[in-house]
């Protein structure tokens, strides 16, 4: 009986672990792959094992929190694999209808669902999770702004990370030893470049290891049904799964995108969201990694359209101070042009483009899917009287 | 005898049809094809790619350019493309439509775009536009 019901939950596991692996895939190598870089199965196979890295050091902190702290008493077996399906279908709404859905809150919610219903929360641990719930975008957003706004116009104009024609690197056979030497067009720029990205990559992959390994296992592990050693290997096989099948996709999807953000700027919002997402996991914090991200784009294209004086305005010598507050007013008239004749020089306010309340109605989504998580799992562990 | 129409596309089939639907409704009127570009979406990419160019302006052109091409291609199939004017916003497209419409007579709208997530992200623009639009409004669906 235990043997099945262990089964069934680690069916479930592999079916949270493949989901994980196919959406954070596409963040860590959509950019990547996006620009020609590597191969989506290089891609799949640095993240196969960079995950692993991550789930087998850093995850366990995290692992350590939400199979023990959260709740004051173990998850059950059953109890495991119940929350295992509320976060199974949380993932599946989040790839069925493209809605971003933190795997790790919605995590967090169904066990705190199960502590509601049995009385067992551990309100000190849930309300340091939830400060940091909140800390976290405002500093993706704030570092991100920083950036985008004093950063990374210099930073563009001394890096460009091209991809030329031809392969990379290519094997120069003219001496005794063949040795690598540069390919068809490469200069050394873009080889620093690339590599670049490349390491950059293996570290987001780290930090989605070490976030969301414990996720697909850890219910599993509170009961002492599965050890934490094998729970993570199954999680990264699992994850490895979804990053050569479904990541495929996902790495369009998100990649194409992503791929609307200049690779330098990617690179930046993956090295922000990658430290915090680290960081937090060292403490044992369950963080969502696309929620660092997100906000940290956000911040980035936010700090640079509110930038004070903008290329064109420098230019005419219009300086006018008030732009600065160009987030807050509307521009209500833009260029009227016919196809095909010149542009009117009307200024256009890219201030329009980060609306303040679509960014809250946006974040809302975040509240609003663990929300509903706890209130399934309660609603659930309550009808079925599981104490 | 209306003769200042507008007519927001997304790229979508639907506004399309509101395209065809105006041309054929209003023979005599100037038409604006509108396309609003960086909306919000799940990953914000759009918005923060054209934010982040070194000429946002152009960035922003490069993303309506396809709208314009295709509302170009639907005109010339009647033989009225000179009537054809085109303009571009930046952010929230419902926002964008209602700034305009005032400079227009009516505004004729598809009746639905995107996909679920899009709908999510910005919401049902053709009902909001019903709602806050201060000329009136075809829903062509």
């Amino acid at each position: 009986m235990v043997e099945t019901v262990l089964l069934v939950g680690i069916v479930a596991s592999v079916f949270v672990g493949f989901n994980i692996g196919g959406s954070s895939t596409g963040i860590a190598w959509g950019p990547a792959v996006g620009a020609g870089l590597l191969s989506k199965v290089a891609a799949a196979g640095l993240m196969t094992f960079f995950v692993f890295l991550g789930g087998w050091t850093v995850g366990r902190n995290v692992m350590d929190t939400l199979a023990g702290d959260i709740i004051s008493i173990e998850i059950s077996l059953a109890a495991g694999v119940a929350v295992l399906f509320f976060i199974g279908l949380g993932i599946l709404i989040a790839n069925v209808f493209g809605v971003p859905v933190p795997t790790s809150m919605t995590t967090v919610g169904a066990i705190a669902g199960l502590g509601l219903a049995t009385g067992t929360v551990n309100y000190e641990t849930i309300t340091w999770i939830i400060s940091w719930w909140v800390v976290t975008p405002v500093l993706g957003l704030w570092i991100g702004a920083v950036v985008g706004r004093y950063i990374y116009p210099e930073l563009n104009r001394r890096f460009e990370i091209s991809s030329s024609e031809g392969s990379l690197l290519a094997l120069e056979r003219g001496g005794s030893i063949p040795r690598p030497a540069l390919g068809p067009n490469t200069t050394y720029q873009e080889l620093g470049g690339t590599i670049v990205v490349l390491i950059i990559g293996c570290y987001m992959a780290f930090s989605a290891g070490a976030s969301n390994v414990p996720n697909a296992v850890a219910p599993l592990v509170s009961s002492g049904a599965l050890e934490a050693d094998p729970a993570i290997i199954i999680a990264t096989v699992a994850i490895g799964l979804g990053g050569f099948t479904i990541a495929r996709r996902t790495m369009e999807s998100v990649g194409s995108e992503l791929s609307d953000i200049p690779l330098l700027a990617a690179l930046v919002v993956m090295i922000t969201a990658s430290t915090i997402t680290t960081a937090l996991s060292w403490a044992g914090i369950p963080i969502s990694l696309v929620m660092a991200s997100v906000m940290t784009i956000v911040g980035l294209g936010w700090g640079r359209a509110t930038r004070p004086i903008t290329a064109r305005e420098a230019i005419r010598g219009d300086t006018d101070a008030e732009l600065s507050m160009g987030a807050l007013t509307a521009e209500p008239d833009a260029p009227v042009t016919k196809i095909g004749e010149a542009e009117s020089d009307e200024a256009l306010d890219a201030g329009d483009l980060f609306n303040p309340r679509a960014i809250v109605k946006y974040v809302s989504m975040w509240i609003i899917g663990p929300a509903m998580s706890t209130l399934l799992a309660y609603g659930f562990f309550t009808a079925a009287g599981i104490s | 005898m209306i003769s200042r129409v507008l007519v927001p596309m997304d790229g979508s089939e639907m506004s399309e049809h509101a395209l065809e639907y105006a041309l054929e409704a209003y023979p005599e009127a100037a038409i604006t094809i509108l396309s609003v570009v960086g909306e919000p979406s799940s990953m914000w990419g759009s918005a923060t790619g054209i934010a982040l160019a070194d000429d946002f302006e152009q960035a922003a052109r490069e993303h309506a350019q396809p709208t314009f091409d295709r509302a170009g291609e639907l005109a010339s199939e009647v033989g009225r493309e000179d009537d054809l004017e085109t303009a571009f916003e930046l952010g929230h497209p419902v926002r964008a439509i209602i700034n305009r419409a005032d400079d227009y007579e009516t505004v004729v709208i598809g009746s639905h775009g995107g996909t679920v997530a899009e709908r999510l992200f910005v919401g049902n623009v053709a009902e909001k536009v019903v709602r806050r639009s201060p000329v009136p409004v075809v829903v062509v669906r």
